[in-house]
């Protein structure tokens, strides 16, 4: 299922949770692995100096700089490396493009990444955007799934046991019901497909009475039936789950509460124009507090075999 | 200012006298914490106060796992106690410059902070509270942060807190040993 892997690295602490996962998956899947990092914004014109994209310092452009970094990022992924056959690759430019940049040239079918280019607080990502921007901007132009490993991953893919899909009906989420399908029937995991009703978008009307509430959990219970149930083909391992609340709360309870091993999101949960789509709040929030990896799946691309 | 006390059974008093209805207007109110305040008091407070699990999407789950916790014995190891301060920090670089105000509850063991995201609430039910101080960060310099005395009211105690235990969902096990 993945045979081209790219893992986007800031090769700081950060990303050493995204580091392990990105070679576990090497191992186990036996893939080729590209490490990317990149060093800078170039200056303008034909200036031979770039902008470090975490410091802000100009640093000069010349084969020895990379070099030096290349050196680098040896020496913190050097026991990583060991075992692995993994590319080291260096570029300059804006982060989110560069990795767009070399994902689609080289076709790969994940991109690893941490969810911030630096330490944040806890308390800080109240105030701050909460993901970091270069995380989601990939994830919203990608055309391949984005996963974000935020913590430490404790369970090798190959054994998953529960992937949770959250789902909101549009165009996007049944890429992402198709790829967490195509994911879970590889490892033998059991696949869970989750609908929040959200009962907050009621703006400043009045709270959906009880009836109302079942009706629109009866409803969203019958479009599972309908639209994903027979894209499983016989897969029986799977659940179906309505729950109301607000979507990110109770995905994260869903989670916690089926010991979730990863999460399936598409990256805008409406049907909006993607030039125009943020990273969805659900899809932010539930990055920064799972305990699980989570994956963003927008496009049908890599799944085309499926739909 | 108008202070409160923080009991460790979970009862808010005012002068000596226990608040017994409407603790909203308490809310902005400083706060003080009395002898032997735990997180557990906070999760108490909430049980003895309800409307106060309004303020937080969060709480009700927070208090859902807080009931299933052990009764004693909740403690992290390594950990002194967990203490609750206020920063503020201006960024430069990078994106534009920037000021933000937040609150964190970490971990105090000796002279170290710690992050407290990896334990989960069981572990930390029974660890003594702390109001700590502010903490000035200047564009992220926090080696060498200054720190002021300062002052929380209720609704950043309690806000600060949940925020922090919002994001305390590390499995206790891997999936390798399930």
């Amino acid at each position: 299922m993945f045979k081209k892997l790219l893992f986007a690295t800031t090769a700081s602490p950060v990303c050493d949770n995204a580091a392990k996962v990105a070679f576990d998956l090497e191992m186990k899947w036996e893939a080729k692995l590209l490490i990317l990092h990149v060093m800078g914004v170039p200056g303008r014109s034909f200036s031979l100096q770039f902008t470090d994209v975490r410091t802000g310092q100009h640093e000069d452009i010349n084969p020895d700089y990379v070099e030096w970094v290349k050196e680098e990022m040896n020496n913190t992924y050097g026991k990583l490396l060991e075992d692995s056959n993994a590319s080291i690759v260096t570029a300059i430019g804006d982060p989110y493009r560069e990795i767009l940049r070399l994902a689609r040239k080289e076709d790969v079918d994940m991109i690893i990444m941490g969810a911030h280019a630096r330490e944040e607080d806890v308390g800080a990502t109240k105030h701050r955007s909460v993901a970091g921007s270069t995380m989601r901007k990939v994830a919203k132009a990608a055309r391949c799934a984005v996963v974000v490993v935020n913590r430490p991953c404790t369970t090798c893919w190959r054994l998953f046991s529960n992937i949770v899909v959250g789902t909101d009906f549009s165009k996007a989420s049944f890429s992402a019901f198709l790829w967490a399908f195509k994911l879970a029937r590889e490892v033998g995991a059991k696949l869970h497909i989750f609908n929040a009703i959200d009962i907050t978008a009621e703006g400043l009307t009045l709270p959906a009475g009880q009836t109302t509430i079942e009706q629109r959990i009866k409803e969203a219970r019958r479009r599972i039936e309908q639209t994903y149930i027979p894209k499983l083909q016989g897969y029986d391992k799977y659940s179906m789950e309505v729950w109301e609340g607000i979507p990110y709360v109770e995905i994260l309870k869903f989670a916690r509460d089926r010991q979730a091993d990863l999460i399936v999101m598409a990256h805008h949960t409406r049907e909006i124009d993607p030039e125009e789509a943020e990273l969805g709040s659900t899809v932010e929030q539930v990055v920064l507090r799972a305990a699980c990896p989570v994956a963003s799946v927008t496009h049908p691309d890599k799944v085309a075999d499926l739909v | 200012m108008n202070t409160i006390t923080l009991k460790s059974d979970g009862a808010i008093a005012q002068a000596d006298a226990m608040v017994s209805a409407d603790p909203l207007m308490f809310l902005g109110h400083k706060v003080e914490l009395g002898q032997d305040y735990t997180l557990r008091s906070f999760f108490k407070m909430v049980d003895h106060y309800p409307v106060f699990a309004k303020l937080s999407a969060f709480l009700p789950e927070c208090l859902q796992q807080y009931r299933t916790c052990p009764d004693s014995e909740c403690l992290a190891p390594g950990v002194g106690h967990l203490e609750l301060y206020k920063t503020v920090e201006m960024t430069g670089f990078p994106g534009e410059p920037r000021l933000d105000i937040y609150h964190t509850l970490c971990g105090v063991g000796g002279e170290d902070t710690c992050e407290i995201k990896a334990f989960p609430l069981e572990n930390l039910l029974d660890m003594p509270v702390r109001i700590g101080k502010l903490k000035h960060v200047v564009f992220g310099d926090k080696v060498d942060a200054l720190e002021f005395d300062t002052i929380f009211n209720l609704f950043e105690f309690i806000e600060g807190i949940v925020w922090q235990l919002s994001f305390h969902r590390s499995p206790k096990e891997c999936a390798l040993r399930r």
